[in-house]
């Protein structure tokens, strides 16, 4: 996998690395977008007087912004950028369907986010969760969509080496099955063709069966499988060992995107949705956790022999410090899917810890990894302009996590136990006004720990601003071959 | 005029999407179908011109570098 010392029979090709640059620099200005207004919102829940009494900022149309940014902004763009990159430099080929149509996926994508964004602010929503836009946003993320798979599976096809590498098959299942999932989650009949608003093709319970069938893989396919693509190239140039076992990551690659598709109804546990479809979904996320952590012990044991980078490299650090969220978070979601437990933790702030256990821990975490280790190599630099600051980012970051997580379990516990609260009367012991005075301080809390991964990105910012433009990163000029080979 | 393909069917989506989105302004019942139509008029606009910019950029480029070899 080295990029180095390739005979001169086989030069790498002039591959496509403007859209990757560009999807990088999306991906960090979409990160500092979305923790922003994660952090302002959480301002908000801690003192709602922040909602100033303007519609447009009140938490209800910020909320999906902030989702919808962390996931669709800043992951999706870390996703596609990485993807074009690994499928390039893994397949020794340019990128399929020229110039033109990768610069369509990259401003497609860019103009869905934003228009997406601005639709939620003056209040249109089909109220679904991560499936928000409306149906002609929804159109044309499928039209991008498709242009997206077009240029990676034709990449994959006029590839030059003949295996296609493992990173390969969990971008791909991203790709294919986010098709699926946004198309059958969204199929819907308009108003009018010139009306935003539609009626659901389904209603009642198989709608929130749908919905959660999505919205279960979304965390599944766009969250996991893609990210996955990430460590599995990534950790293993960074630390320059191949991959600890290949054989475990396909049959990591075959049981978790067999086993993912199921596990929707667990978000419906208690509802109108038939018990065995709840037993089912319950069943298939404990079954998880076997594919789960095989995937994370092949990432973390591919530092055998090379745990000494972890000193060295912080980019390394943050891949590493991901993967061991990603174990950490499946062994969670398992525990809180089995029924018995979801009735404590449904509804209540320990989901939110959860969900940002895995985005901030996990998803961000192997994005900055891949973000530190691809902007030296795209802008041609000898490294990171600073290996300390990137250390600072580090430390601030998972501290902002520790805090964030923290303060949500012990506030979602407490909101679960003071629900199912009765007195020796058989009366609820508490009002639900009582449980949201006891979470103040932890609200509080949450809010401080967002804002340590906030200042952690910005200081990554300035670092990758700094990498890319001061002089003393540039790369020493390379002696013409002749007079290197005559200098041997 | 030596086009590139890509560029060629990208360019000719766009336009029609440009159309669609002036259409679906024109006769929008609401803000958002109304914001979205000319956005995504403007959206086609910008790329289209930016295609065609790098058309002529690549024309120019290959006429400077067969000029050097002369």
């Amino acid at each position: 996998m080295s990029d180095h010392a390739l005979p001169m029979s086989r030069a790498a090709p002039d591959y496509n690395e403007a859209v990757v640059k560009k999807f990088i620099i999306a991906t960090v200005f979409w990160a500092i977008v979305a923790f922003l207004v994660g952090v302002y919102i959480a301002t908000e829940l801690a003192w709602p007087q922040f909602n100033l009494g303007l519609s447009f900022i009140n938490f209800g149309r910020l909320r999906p912004v902030h989702t919808s940014a962390a996931i669709f902004a800043f992951g999706g763009s870390a996703l596609l950028g990485t993807s074009f990159y690994v499928v390039q430099r893994t397949c020794r080929a340019r990128l399929f369907g020229g110039e033109a149509l990768a610069n369509f996926v990259f401003w497609g994508y860019q103009f869905f986010i934003v228009m997406a964004a601005l639709s939620y602010v003056i209040g249109f929503s089909q109220s679904q969760e991560y499936a928000e836009p409306e149906w002609h946003l929804d159109v044309w993320l499928t039209i991008v969509w498709v242009a997206y798979a077009v240029i990676f599976i034709g990449t994959l096809m006029k590839r030059e080496e003949p295996h296609i590498y493992v990173a390969n098959w969990f971008y791909l299942a991203f790709i294919l099955t986010i098709a699926v999932l946004h198309i059958g989650n969204n199929l819907a009949i308009p108003i009018s063709l010139y009306s935003a608003k539609s009626y659901s093709v389904a209603s009642g319970v198989q709608n929130a069966m749908i919905q959660w069938w999505y919205g279960h893989n979304a965390v599944g396919f766009f969250l996991t499988a893609g990210f996955l693509g990430m460590m599995y190239y990534f950790i293993p140039k960074a630390a320059n060992r191949p991959i600890y076992s290949y054989r475990l990551s396909v049959v990591h690659f075959w049981s978790l995107i067999f086993m993912y598709i199921w596990a929707g109804p667990h978000h419906l546990h208690w509802t109108a949705l038939p018990d065995w479809t709840q037993t089912l979904g319950m069943a298939f996320s404990i079954m998880l956790w076997m594919p789960s952590w095989g995937g994370m012990i092949n990432g973390l044991m591919t530092l055998s022999g090379a745990w000494d980078k972890l000193r060295t490299d912080p980019g390394l650090r943050f891949s590493v410090t991901a993967v061991g969220f990603y174990g950490m978070a499946t062994f969670e979601g398992p525990v809180m899917s089995i029924r018995d437990v979801n009735a404590l933790s449904h509804y209540t702030d320990w989901g939110i810890g959860h969900v940002h256990s895995g985005a901030l821990g996990w998803v961000a975490f192997i994005s900055f990894g891949a973000i530190y280790y691809l902007v030296p190599v795209l802008w041609k630099r000898s490294g990171l302009y600073s290996a300390r600051l990137a250390s600072w980012h580090y430390w601030i970051a998972t501290l902002g996590i520790v805090f964030y997580i923290t303060s949500m379990w012990v506030a979602g516990i407490m909101q679960g136990l003071m629900w199912r609260a009765y007195d020796q009367f058989g009366f609820l012991q508490y009002s639900f006004a009582e449980s949201v005075v006891a979470v103040h301080p932890y609200y509080v809390i949450r809010l401080l720990g967002g804002l340590m991964f906030l200042t952690g990105a910005l200081i990554m910012v300035y670092n990758l601003i700094k990498t890319v433009h001061s002089p003393e990163t540039e790369r020493d000029v390379a002696l013409p071959t002749a007079v290197a080979v005559a200098g041997e | 005029m030596n086009i590139e393909p890509s560029d060629l069917i990208v360019g000719l989506l766009m336009t029609a999407f440009g159309l669609i989105g002036l259409i679906l302004a024109s006769g929008a019942y609401d803000n958002e179908m109304y914001v979205f139509g000319l956005s995504l008029f403007g959206f086609a606009c910008v790329f289209v011109a930016g295609l065609v910019r790098r058309h002529f950029d690549r024309l120019d480029a290959a006429r400077a570098a067969s000029d050097r070899h002369v």
